[in-house]
């Protein structure tokens, strides 16, 4: 069954809550509609049922108009699972037996009708609840049975108003799970949602709605982009793409230390930690010279900041320590972390020196240097050299407790 | 197999309503019974096979009416209370919750007040004022886009104590013949007749078997109106028949037996605990255990004392403590 919305506008009260939306939903489709509170996703669903009057415009279900059908015809084409809780004592089969109220031909339901409600409860893996008392359910079993009660009404398009709101991770998956099921098998749904990551994993198609207006529609490649998000829910988020699937995670602060920039001596993975809350906190962040593959070379590319690559398992070069000592110049911060140290990364350590020099180095001795040089004593005199130049105020002896307070560039305290 | 939790249980469960229903229609029957035979003068059935005419004129022209009145009246009660209850998905409503109360008991006082007193001129006052009542709480609830039910209910309380008030007034000014009103607004069945029972047997016939036709959709309402609506039933619609349906079975039954309290409140909430919160079940169960429990009342009523006492007073002194009972004991359940 196909269903086309053109130019729907529909008012409650005085206000125009949903101003002239257009779209359709074709079979074996799932249309997540996305958008803050308020949009207009519930009354977009309540209109689509044919509850709400529109002002304008016109829904057409395979071609037929909805206001020449009466509810019950549109309840068995349609499947609306509304928002509105309710505690019952009806037992969890009454309930989705309600489900067949719009097939009910005579007083009581027939054979068809019994089929249905347990094929209904059978899917939904809940035959064994059905003599259960609904107000003894838990959340996600009780929301499984209204999934139930629409399965059971047949209609081959669904419409869901937040039916994942509530409930915990697994709950959430298991409806969505359910929802997918459904719609392999011949129905398609619209699902009004608040979780983005759930709307990205599960639809095929988004429709970004704010102020009553569909502000962007697509594929969630195309609709979930950190720009909309921002523009439709005021929020900064950052979007991966882990799988084939888009998830939406927040950017946190990513504001606060804009601009100041960082260069962290690392390797081994001694850096990573303290370069992803480094990124998090907002600090431009690079690293060098590290070889390629290794775990902290890894964690800046990932993160997109600049780095300083040699070779796996190769010597630092002249050309890579020039560069380096380039990132240091331009750097604010430099760090020195608590990284072993040996005949290939020497040179690091003159970097480090070279940045103490400058005023700039803060160094993190997690362990004692004598146990991470694998350099012998060359390493051992710069080593000495850049503590004797590093205040005691700037070492510390975890990536935890280090401060980046003192720096005389920081003129804001900026402990992350 | 193995079955779950619920399937055993489920089994007893649809072997215990027909069983239960039987049992009703039992207690009706012994009802029946009770009522036409036993009374104060002390003729029974077995007067009535021998053919004795006094007998006849007791229970033939008086036990029998007066007892299938209280029947329908029980019966009507407790299908309003019970509609109503789902309609307003609240557990405290009753059949009163319009105020239909309030205007039966105005119709009654005003024709007495006006010296016009027969039994049908009070019959068809208290009915006529009852449904007016109604219309005009519908009227005041009534919103832009439908009916809330919270709107109505406080119309109906509202309009329930403005009336009371109108009552007394009508009561004060009306000195003389005051116990006839005071007396019909406690409720009972003393000046039952035949015409009392056509008068009283088509509204609350017609309603019941709206109501109980319309089980399904209580059992929709029940989770909500939008739920309602998704399943196809046209909310605003069904509301208002409910209602009327309601209103005529109250109305019809306060017009013939005064204002009968507790009876439309309680029974329904005892029938829910028994059978289960299903309508298909509950409206019918409320309905015969209505009709079966108010015979009864009415013949403690008239034989506890030397003359009668009220039945709206037996009803409150027995279905308060109780109601107070049940309200513990769920509590406690909870």
């Amino acid at each position: 069954m196909e269903l086309e919305i053109r130019g729907l506008k529909v008012k409650l009260g005085s206000v125009e809550v949903l101003k002239g939306m257009a779209f359709s939903l074709g079979r074996g489709e799932i249309l997540g509609i996305l958008g803050p509170n308020g949009s207009g996703k519930s009354t977009l669903l309540r209109a689509i049922y044919g509850v709400l009057r529109p002002l304008d415009g016109i829904i057409l279900i395979d071609g037929q108009d909805i206001r020449n059908l009466s509810l019950k015809e549109i309840a068995r084409m349609i499947g609306y699972l509304p928002q509105e809780s309710f505690e019952s004592g009806l037992l969890v089969e009454d309930i989705v037996m309600l489900g067949r109220t719009p097939h009910l031909g005579g007083l009581s339901p027939d054979s068809k009708d019994f089929d249905a409600v347990e094929r209904a409860l059978s899917s939904i893996g809940m035959l064994n609840y059905r003599k259960r008392k609904f107000s003894e359910l838990s959340g996600g079993e009780k929301q499984k049975t209204l999934l139930a009660r629409v399965f059971a009404q047949e209609s081959s398009i669904l419409l869901l108003d937040e039916p994942t709101s509530h409930l915990d991770i697994s709950s959430q998956l298991e409806i969505m799970e359910l929802i997918k099921e459904k719609v392999s098998r011949g129905s398609s749904a619209i699902i009004a949602i608040h979780d983005i990551n759930l709307a990205s994993a599960y639809c095929d198609r988004l429709l970004l709605v704010r102020d009553g207006i569909i502000f962007s529609a697509g594929t969630p490649d195309e609709v979930i982009t950190p720009e909309n998000i921002r523009k439709v829910f005021g929020a900064e988020v950052e979007v991966k793409r882990i799988g084939g699937k888009l998830y939406v995670i927040p950017a946190f602060r990513r504001t606060s230390g804009k601009n100041r920039r960082v260069h962290v001596i690392c390797g081994g993975g001694s850096g990573s930690d303290l370069i992803r809350r480094l990124w998090e906190s907002g600090y431009r962040v690079s690293a060098g010279v590290l070889n390629v593959l290794d775990s902290d070379w890894m964690t800046i590319t990932d993160l997109k900041g600049e780095v300083v690559s040699e070779n796996p398992f190769s010597e630092i070069g002249e050309e890579s320590h020039r560069k380096n000592l380039e990132l240091i110049e331009k750097a604010d911060i430099v760090v020195l972390t608590s990284l072993s140290v040996g005949k290939g990364n020497l040179k690091n350590l003159e970097a480090a020196l070279h940045a103490a020099r400058l005023g700039k180095l803060y160094v993190i001795e997690e362990k004692e240097f004598e146990k991470r040089n694998f350099a012998g004593e060359d390493a051992d005199r710069i080593y000495s050299e850049i503590k004797a130049a590093v205040p005691d105020s700037r070492v510390f002896s975890t990536t935890l407790s280090i401060n980046l307070l003192n720096n005389t560039d920081c003129k804001r305290s900026t402990q992350y | 197999m193995f079955n779950g939790f619920g399937v055993g249980m489920g089994d007893d469960r649809t072997l215990r309503i027909p069983v239960i229903i039987i049992l009703l229609l039992a207690a009706n029957l012994i009802a029946l019974l009770a009522g036409v035979g036993i009374g104060s003068s002390g003729v029974g059935i077995s007067d009535l096979i021998a053919g004795k005419p006094e007998a006849y004129k007791i229970i033939i022209s008086y036990r029998l009416p007066r007892t299938l009145t209280s029947m329908l009246v029980g019966a009507g009660l407790a299908v309003a209370g019970c509609s109503l209850q789902a309609l307003f998905r609240n557990p405290l409503a009753d059949p009163y919750i319009l105020g239909i109360s309030g205007g039966a008991s105005v119709g009654a006082a005003l024709v007495i007040l006006v010296g016009i007193a027969s039994t049908v001129n009070i019959v068809f006052s208290a009915f006529l004022l009852s449904l007016i009542t109604a219309w005009v709480v519908y009227r005041i609830g009534r919103a832009e886009n439908g009916l809330p039910v919270y709107t109505l209910l406080l119309a109906g309380v509202a309009m329930a104590a403005f009336l009371s008030g109108v009552t007394s007034l009508l009561i004060y000014l009306s000195a003389r013949d005051m116990y006839q009103v005071v007396f019909w607004i406690m409720g009972g069945f003393w000046t039952a007749s035949w015409l009392k029972v056509q008068v009283v047997f088509i509204p609350i016939a017609l309603s019941s078997v709206y109501l109980l036709f319309s089980s399904w959709n209580l059992n929709a309402i029940l989770l909500g109106e939008e739920h309602a609506l998704s399943v196809g039933v046209d909310v605003e619609r069904f509301k208002k028949r409910v209602i009327t349906a309601s209103a005529l079975l109250t109305s019809a039954s306060v017009s013939v037996s005064g204002v009968i309290g507790f009876v439309g409140l309680i029974t329904p909430h005892v029938m829910r605990l028994i059978v289960g919160e299903n309508h298909r079940n509950l409206l019918p169960s409320s309905m015969l255990a209505g009709s079966a429990f108010m015979p009864f009342v009415d013949l403690i009523s008239r034989t506890i004392t030397e003359g009668e006492v009220p039945v709206g007073i037996i009803t409150a002194l027995l279905g308060a403590p109780f109601f107070l009972y049940l309200l513990r004991r769920s509590k406690l359940g909870a």
